[in-house]
């Protein structure tokens, strides 16, 4: 049944990419150039100026973006075979630091795929609008990964979410209630950013990326109240697990609708895990209910795995086929 | 699964007493969150005297750039103040970077020191190291007369060359014929707290019992056992209400911990037998294990180690 839905969700995602792909490479983009007299010209300013050759930034060189792209898909594979193979928390901290590094402080926080959602619904509903496709890429590519293993982009791979990871020191629980109430603030956030990105060129508006919190952190500079609200999320998600991921990102929605289908996850199974409750005790992002993890609020931070004493380094394991023979291992 | 065990830096860093991993992540906390705060109170000064600087500086440079439209002796004054104007912006925006840029290195500073002063609070997860004290207290020395020296398992050095004169006095007591089997093997075990092999032979030669006779009565009934056991019997309840309480799980952790081999029940230092029993007749209690005379209750898997330690240190005061 999963699987149906889980095919039926891939073709819905195969489509859309190759239709904003398709109209991307062979549709008419909108003319963007700057005509060369707009800039002020020698004979304007007099003395010794001489008009620069370049009139616009030049885009980034084709490569680079397809090592964005690479190093995207790369690290969430990689996110993945740590969490639920490994089921190890250092090296995932390592890729996380990393993540936050390159995608975060080198690359400043763009493009990222929260912000895409606003390019992908300009691109469907403007035909004017030519996505790039490294930005349909950068959508798709986490959605993708969550329809088969969950949110693996969450957990090492956003730099937005990895800044709110590292700096967690001591989590408080938040109530049930209280969680599930603030968590309905993602959908007005992803409307919001839907409907502005929607409207016609002359009021569109890109919330996501305005009002983005940590985007002033990671390029060092920006509004003053952008940069009070990132250092006040920041100080707030020292003691509430990742704030921004769990209450306000538009796509961290969308990839928890894609874990629905997703037949891998973080699993806390009875088989092999004691139920002693230690991993739910360490969950910051209340993502374990009555001992089993939730995919849906999983986060991929793989706390779980490393307070669990099965689990955990320098404890050796033993196999429990032994304890559950019929004649509970004796000779 | 395999595990493949990675040592993170937290076991490493056991090796060093806390208080001095404390003092050092203070020592390192405690300046970091300073720079961190004089960091975010410079960069607020500069941004607001910035904001209060800036309607006069453009107010100044308005009513000069009106005089020099007038009067040309002013256009130099204007020149003047507009490139001081500028390398003050331009000042301050290098002297902003590079208190930004501490202020990153600080705060990571400060969160990583806080993080480890934090995982030295509370690590609730017991970590192997304690459990070698567990494992390893001195060994009680057996009052005399009681029951555990009288029936005390046979050291190593005696398993070989056991004391059959026991056997002999048993069999003359209870007699020789197949009848006697049952009360025969009881009593050995009575005293070797186990069916040693040699008795068992000696039985055999002694008595009408054949050597088919005795396997069979000895693996039949369970009150008869073959192996050593170990110096302490714990018996960890497995009836209804223990079994619904997680009676499994204190089983696998107390196997797990007490490395006991797979397939056995006593662990290689042969100080516990593990056994799993119908019910103790405590199911409030549950789950429950007893060890010798001393019962436990309400365990999780996490507390049953805490009873068998409890336990060794009551034996040894």
């Amino acid at each position: 049944m999963i699987a149906a839905w889980r095919f039926t969700a891939l073709v819905i995602t195969i489509l859309l990419s190759t239709t904003l792909w398709t109209s991307s490479a062979f549709g008419q983009p909108a003319p963007y150039d700057r005509p060369v007299d707009a800039a002020p010209q020698a004979k304007n300013i007099g003395g010794g100026y001489i008009t620069p050759e370049v009139q616009k930034p030049l885009p980034r060189s084709y490569w680079l973006e397809v090592l964005d792209v690479a190093l995207l898909a790369a690290a969430m594979i990689l996110v993945s075979w740590l969490v639920l193979r490994r089921r190890n928390r250092a090296w995932l901290l390592l890729v996380t630091i990393a993540s936050l590094a390159y995608f975060g402080f080198y690359r400043e926080g763009c493009v990222c795929p929260i912000g895409s959602i606003q390019n992908v619904v300009v691109a469907l509903t403007d035909p004017e609008y030519s996505i790039p496709i490294f930005v349909t890429a950068i959508f798709f590519l986490p959605l993708f990964m969550a329809l088969f293993v969950g949110r693996a982009f969450c957990g090492g791979v956003c730099p937005l979410g990895a800044i709110q990871e590292l700096v967690l020191l001591k989590p408080v629980r938040v109530p049930r209630r209280l969680d599930r109430t603030l968590g309905l603030l993602k959908y007005v956030y992803l409307a919001l950013a839907i409907w502005y990105a929607a409207q016609p060129i002359a009021d569109r508006d890109f919330v996501i990326c305005r009002f983005d919190p940590f985007v002033s952190i990671f390029r060092r500079t920006g509004f003053a109240h952008m940069i009070g609200i990132g250092i006040g999320l920041l100080a707030l998600s020292m003691f509430v697990g990742r704030p921004y991921c769990r209450y306000l990102c538009p796509y961290g929605e969308l990839l928890s609708w894609c874990t629905r289908f997703a037949s891998r996850g973080v699993t806390i199974t009875p088989d092999k895990e004691i139920d002693c409750g230690l991993c739910a005790d360490a969950c910051p992002y209340g993502a374990i209910e009555k001992n089993r993890a939730v995919r849906k609020s999983c986060l991929y931070c793989a706390r779980c795995y490393a307070s669990c004493p099965r689990t955990g380094p320098m404890v050796p394991t033993v196999r429990s086929e032994a304890a559950a023979s019929p004649d509970g291992g004796r000779s | 699964m395999s595990q493949i065990v990675v040592p993170t830096l937290g076991h490493r860093l056991q090796s060093i007493p806390r208080s001095w991993q404390r003092l050092t992540a203070l020592c390192i906390a405690a300046p970091a969150g300073l720079i961190v705060l004089a960091c975010i109170g410079m960069l607020t000064w500069s941004y607001a005297t910035a904001r209060i600087r800036a309607p006069h500086d453009e107010q100044h440079v308005l009513e000069l750039q009106e005089k020099a439209r007038t009067d040309a002796a002013f256009a130099s004054e204007l020149a003047d103040e507009q490139a001081m104007q500028t390398e003050f912006r331009q000042q301050r925006a290098a002297k902003d970077a590079r208190i930004t840029l501490m202020l990153l290195l600080a705060s990571t500073a400060f969160v990583a020191s806080m993080k480890w002063l934090v995982s030295l609070r509370d690590r609730f997860v017991p970590l192997q190291s304690q459990f070698v004290q567990l494992r390893l207290p001195p060994r009680a020395p057996a009052a005399a007369g009681s029951r555990s020296s009288a029936l005390r398992r046979p050291e190593s050095g005696e398993v070989s060359a056991i004391d059959l004169s026991h056997v002999d006095r048993i069999v003359a007591e209870i007699g020789r014929s197949a009848e006697a089997a049952i009360p025969i093997l009881q009593a050995i075990q009575s005293i070797y707290r186990y069916l040693p092999d040699d008795a068992l032979h000696r039985v055999c030669e002694l008595t009408e019992i054949t050597p088919a006779q005795i396997a069979g009565t000895s693996s039949f009934y369970k009150q008869l056992r073959r192996t050593p056991i170990g110096e302490h019997f714990v018996r960890v309840c497995h009836g209804t209400a223990c079994h619904v309480a997680g009676a499994r799980q204190v089983t696998d952790e107390l196997r797990r911990h007490l490395e006991i081999p797979e397939g056995a029940d006593t662990d290689t230092q042969q100080r516990f037998t593990l056994d799993e029993v119908a019910c103790l007749g405590c199911c409030s209690l549950a789950p429950v294990l007893m060890i010798d005379e001393h019962t436990s209750g309400r365990l999780t898997s996490l507390s049953a180690y805490d009873a068998l330690q409890t336990f060794l240190t009551e034996q040894a005061s």
